[in-house]
């Protein structure tokens, strides 16, 4: 396994929700990405993201991993939940928030706060 | 595009009740994808994606879709 797919699936595996993006929650750079974000936040996610876009070696390494295409990526708990059209429509059916409370506690809520990680070896 | 999409759908999903491609802003590279099919019940919306994605893999890898948005229906 590559060194970036290591670092790819560390985050994946330990961050409890892992939304990988194009751009950061300051700096979204794609509407697709700023659904799922607002799904996640709608629903109170402590959201970890990782940003794609700097080494599109990133992106390819991520869908190798999940079989999943396209970005934005959300996983809880090393689950793939899905892309932007899933989140949203979780989160408007309220699936979400009950998945969240079920993988990660009722209190999930109380940890909600966003953080970004990077998968890139600093040079 | 939105036909050779929809004719790769509809091969895939032969039981499909509704098969419907949009193309969202009429440059041909953003396309709205709604599927009906038995197929999806009792499947988890990640898993009724995964499939429609991978009726679509090719022309995805070709880098001619920027974007899918994908809307998937079970038989209720």
């Amino acid at each position: 396994m590559s060194d970036l797919r290591e670092k790819i699936q560390t985050v994946i595996d330990n961050e409890p929700v892992a939304l990988f993006m194009k751009g950061t929650p300051q700096f979204v750079m794609c509407g697709n990405s700023e659904r799922a974000l607002q799904a996640l936040r709608n629903a109170g996610a402590p959201v970890t993201a990782v940003d794609i876009l700097p080494d599109p070696q990133i992106r390819q390494e991520l869908s190798a991993l999940s079989g999943w295409p396209t970005i934005p990526q959300v996983f809880v708990k090393g689950e793939l939940i899905g892309g932007a059209d899933i989140v949203q429509e979780l989160g408007e059916t309220g699936e979400l928030e009950r998945k969240l409370a079920e993988a990660l506690g009722d209190d999930y809520r109380e940890r909600a706060e966003d953080r970004v990680v990077s998968v890139l070896t600093p040079a | 595009m939105t036909d050779e999409l929809e004719t790769l759908l509809r091969d895939a999903f032969p039981d499909a009740s509704e098969v419907r491609v949009t193309d969202r802003t009429g440059g041909g590279d953003h396309f709205l994808i709604e599927v009906s099919s038995p197929r999806f019940d009792g499947l988890p919306l990640v898993e009724q994606h995964r499939l429609v994605n991978e009726a679509l893999a090719a022309p995805f890898a070709s880098g001619r879709i920027h974007e899918m948005r994908i809307k998937t229906r079970g038989s209720q």
